[in-house]
């Protein structure tokens, strides 16, 4: 009995003993041919991502390049405490913040409604003609785009302005008015982005089964109904993964597109993180400084990012991660 | 399983060891056959990187750079920056020690070329000038005044003292029955009927006077400041005090001047966004009649107006004031006539013997015959010359291509017998010639300031872009001056205070 008792607790414990010891190491072990594929992509994110990270270090230091990180001398806060003292600062948040909100408020919404309107399109050749034209925009560089702007807008014989001097209107400095910025930011965006955008939704739509809108269609749902009730709804997740996304990468709000619209009298509202580090670090060598405001910008986005994301489970949705 | 496992790793392994050794092995190879080529070839054929600034579309192609190699005996290979990204690209060699033998810096006062520069990282050349003939002649002025900190850490660009001047549209002048302008009041009249009547004669009012661009320094801004006396940058009382220029009462006198031709519509409404290209191909266009920048752009102005403005004569004007005094005359000199550097970095030029070689291909270039060549190209296929050495280009299109990029990297531009025979160039010399004796130097030029260091190039946005507001009728003189303060507060009062304590030091001396 004691034997038998003694065979039955050896028998319970050692399967006990074994899941116990079945640990990270022994799962790697068993799937190591998978471990293997994500071997050059964690490669990847640890050298080209992670490793470089280490010279974020230069944010505590007067970093001079030909002294290296060894040699630079250690400050501390010093830079942290410049950027959060300088007037500059908030007129970097707030400018980056309202575009930011633009992006989201104003432009996000568009593609999904365009989306909506391709997908009542039932001429297939039509509907495939608009999808093509609205796509090439999309491949212009933001050096294109900005100088056709520049052409339509500027003052000096400028398509738009002249009009509007034959309409007997005065002209208006767009390029130049910092009041007429944002507006011509956001619709410069719009007129490259807008069609490329739909392609995630218009791709959702088209899974949604076909069965739902045949029941509405006999509960007596017509267009607009079916789109509000059966397409919306469906495409909801698609939606929301793809607004957290946009948050993550908005504040990335274009350094290049900026940059080109940056002048001395618009700065006021035009001047955004990415530009201010490109100035003050590469042109003008703060090398240091210029880390320490792309430390906080890069802080910002994470928290705007885990915030959403957040937001989005308690809404009951699955979130990005 | 196992066995394929390992191979893939090994595999792996290997393609990651070979890369690695590919690359290491490439970069070392390249240096390798560098100073081999010197020391191997000895006295024959040197081997010369140069990291130079590129002021031209495109880089030269290869006809040129033979005859110049063939010369002095070097083997000549460039890394061409375009002059427009030179900042961010020359900060980034700097801060990745990317550099070549030869580096032209061209941006002194940018911080972290001043930085670089007085970290030693590049070689003192003051003491090794005197043993060659041509480097010899770099006078003390200019060795001075290209020093930092008292060391001279390059071979200066010699470049005109200045440059700058008024460019006219002489046929429309004759036409509305006007006179070249002496005073900055004749200048406005001017600006004015170009405007108002129809200089081009199309019945249409779609001219304006001047055609500027977005440019406070080599635009139109500056070179008006000198008229009204405006200092260079800085001005040193008596007592030794230095006030900056935007504190006189000339810079003010221009902001109005500027701020008046914007208001009543006499110069291109969108110049504080214009670029230069746009600027210089409206002026060849035809779409105005007065041009501010350096004189001998006539010339380029000129030739862009071919086929477009057949009718164009330009008349080239130094002699401008707003009192009319010929006593007032007065033109800034930028950067005081040194054009920059070409600097050594000891990373890439290892000792004296090696430095000594560089400095010899400098001096080379220096020769008359080498100074043709960048200049002008290969006779017969660039150009004639008379008997008075008077250069007619005759085949414009392949000069643009194949040696005007080269004109930028000449050491010196000053002294050589040869010359233009073109009237307008000839002219745009003569009057550039005699600024010098009107030049307005920047006291400040090597003057040492740790805050102007660094802090410098930010500071003057505030002032750039209060500038422009005054200009455009955005803001307005008490506005102005409250940035002004704001300049100060940020850090302008600690550049004035080590200014003054900088030129204090060097009175005593």
């Amino acid at each position: 009995m004691k034997d038998s008792n003694t065979a039955v607790m050896n028998m319970n414990v050692k399967p006990a003993r074994k899941v116990r010891t079945d640990t990270a190491l022994d799962r790697i072990k068993r799937h190591k041919l998978l471990y293997l594929m994500i071997l050059p992509g964690v490669l990847y994110f640890i050298i080209f991502k992670y490793l470089p990270m280490g010279g974020l270090v230069i944010a505590f230091q007067d970093y001079q390049p030909f002294k290296g990180i060894t040699g630079s001398p250690w400050v501390g806060m010093k830079h942290f405490v410049r950027l959060f003292t300088e007037p500059t600062f908030f007129m970097l948040l707030r400018n980056t913040l309202i575009l930011f909100a633009l992006n989201i408020v104003i432009f996000f919404p568009l593609p999904i409604i365009l989306a909506l309107m391709l997908n009542e399109v039932r001429h297939r050749l039509f509907k495939n003609w608009v999808q093509t034209i609205i796509y090439i925009p999309h491949f212009m560089s933001w050096v294109i785009i900005v100088s056709i702007t520049y052409v339509f807008l500027t003052v000096d014989g400028g398509v738009l302005n002249e009009l509007i001097a034959k309409l007997g209107g005065h002209k208006i400095s767009f390029l130049t008015a910092p009041e007429w910025l944002r507006t011509v930011y956001i619709g410069q965006i719009i007129w490259k982005e807008l069609g490329w955008s739909t392609i995630i939704y218009l791709s959702a739509i088209t899974v949604v089964d076909t069965q739902l809108y045949e029941a509405a269609e006999m509960d007596g749902a017509g267009r607009f109904r079916k789109t509000w009730h059966v397409t919306l709804p469906a495409i909801r997740p698609v939606i929301i993964t793809l607004l957290i996304l946009k948050i993550g990468s908005t504040l990335d709000l274009g350094f290049e597109h900026m940059y080109l619209l940056l002048n001395s009298l618009n700065r006021e509202v035009a001047e955004i993180f990415d530009t201010y580090i490109y100035t003050a670090g590469l042109k003008n060598g703060q090398l240091s400084f210029s880390t320490t405001v792309g430390l906080f910008k890069g802080l910002v986005g994470l928290v705007l990012v885990m915030a959403s994301n957040r937001l989005a489970k308690k809404f009951g949705e699955d979130g990005v991660y | 399983m196992k066995p394929m496992v390992s191979k893939m790793a090994a595999f792996t392994l290997v393609c990651g060891l070979l890369l690695s050794a590919c690359g290491g092995g490439g970069g070392k190879g390249e240096t390798a056959q560098g100073s081999g080529g010197s020391a191997a070839a000895g006295d024959e054929k040197t081997s010369i990187t140069w990291l130079n600034i590129l002021h031209t579309a495109s880089p030269p192609t290869d006809t040129v750079l033979n005859k110049i190699e063939e010369k002095t005996g070097a083997d000549i290979k460039f890394s061409w920056i375009p002059d427009a990204s030179k900042e961010e690209r020359i900060n980034t060699s700097l801060a990745s020690d990317s550099l070549a033998d030869i580096v032209t810096l061209t941006i002194l006062d940018n911080s972290s070329v001043r930085n670089a520069l007085k970290s030693g990282m590049f070689w003192e050349v003051e003491s090794y000038l005197d043993e060659f003939p041509n480097l010899a002649k770099i006078s003390q002025d200019t060795r001075r005044s290209a020093s930092i900190d008292g060391k001279l850490y390059g071979v200066p660009f010699q470049k005109d003292l200045a440059r700058n001047g008024v460019v006219i549209r002489k046929d429309w002048l004759d036409k509305l029955g006007l006179s070249v302008p002496k005073t900055t009041d004749e200048l406005m009249n001017v600006a004015k009927a170009f405007t108002e009547q129809d200089p081009d004669g199309n019945g249409q009012k779609d001219t304006t006077g001047f055609m500027d661009r977005s440019d406070l320094i080599y635009g139109a801004f500056k070179t008006l400041g000198s008229y009204f006396g405006t200092p260079n940058n800085w001005q040193v009382t008596d007592d030794g005090k230095m006030i900056p220029e935007f504190e006189t009462e000339g810079y003010v006198k221009t902001m109005d001047y500027m701020k008046a031709l914007y208001e009543k519509g006499y110069i291109n409404q969108d110049f504080a966004v214009t670029a230069k290209t746009d600027q210089q191909q409206k002026f060849a266009q035809g779409k105005a009649g007065i041009y501010v920048g350096a004189l001998f752009d006539g010339k380029n102005l000129l030739n862009m107006a071919k086929g477009v403005q057949d009718n164009m004569q330009l008349a080239l004007v130094n002699n401008i004031t707003s009192t009319g005094n010929e006593s007032d005359r007065a033109i800034w000199a930028a950067n005081n006539g040194i054009g920059g550097l070409l600097s050594f970095p000891k990373s890439e030029v290892k000792d004296e013997a090696e430095l000594k070689r560089v400095l010899k291909f400098v001096n080379d270039l220096m020769d008359d015959d080498v100074y043709a060549l960048m200049t002008y190209g290969i006779k017969g296929v660039h150009y004639t010359v008379d008997a008075n050495d008077a250069v007619t280009i005759t085949n414009t299109d392949l000069w643009q291509q194949e040696v005007q990029p080269f004109a930028s990297s000449r050491p010196s531009e000053t002294g050589y017998k040869i010359h233009d025979a073109d009237p307008l160039k000839a002219e745009a010399d003569k009057l550039i010639k005699e600024n010098a004796n009107y030049g307005v130097l920047n006291p400040a030029y090597s003057l040492e300031s740790e805050t102007y260091t660094t802090q410098g190039s930010e500071l003057q946005k505030i002032i750039t872009d209060a500038t422009y507001k005054y200009l455009l009728g955005k803001i307005n003189l008490d506005e102005f001056k409250a940035e002004v303060e704001n300049w100060k507060k940020s850090g302008g009062s600690k550049i004035i205070e080590e200014y003054e304590a900088a030129y204090k030091a060097t009175q005593q001396k």
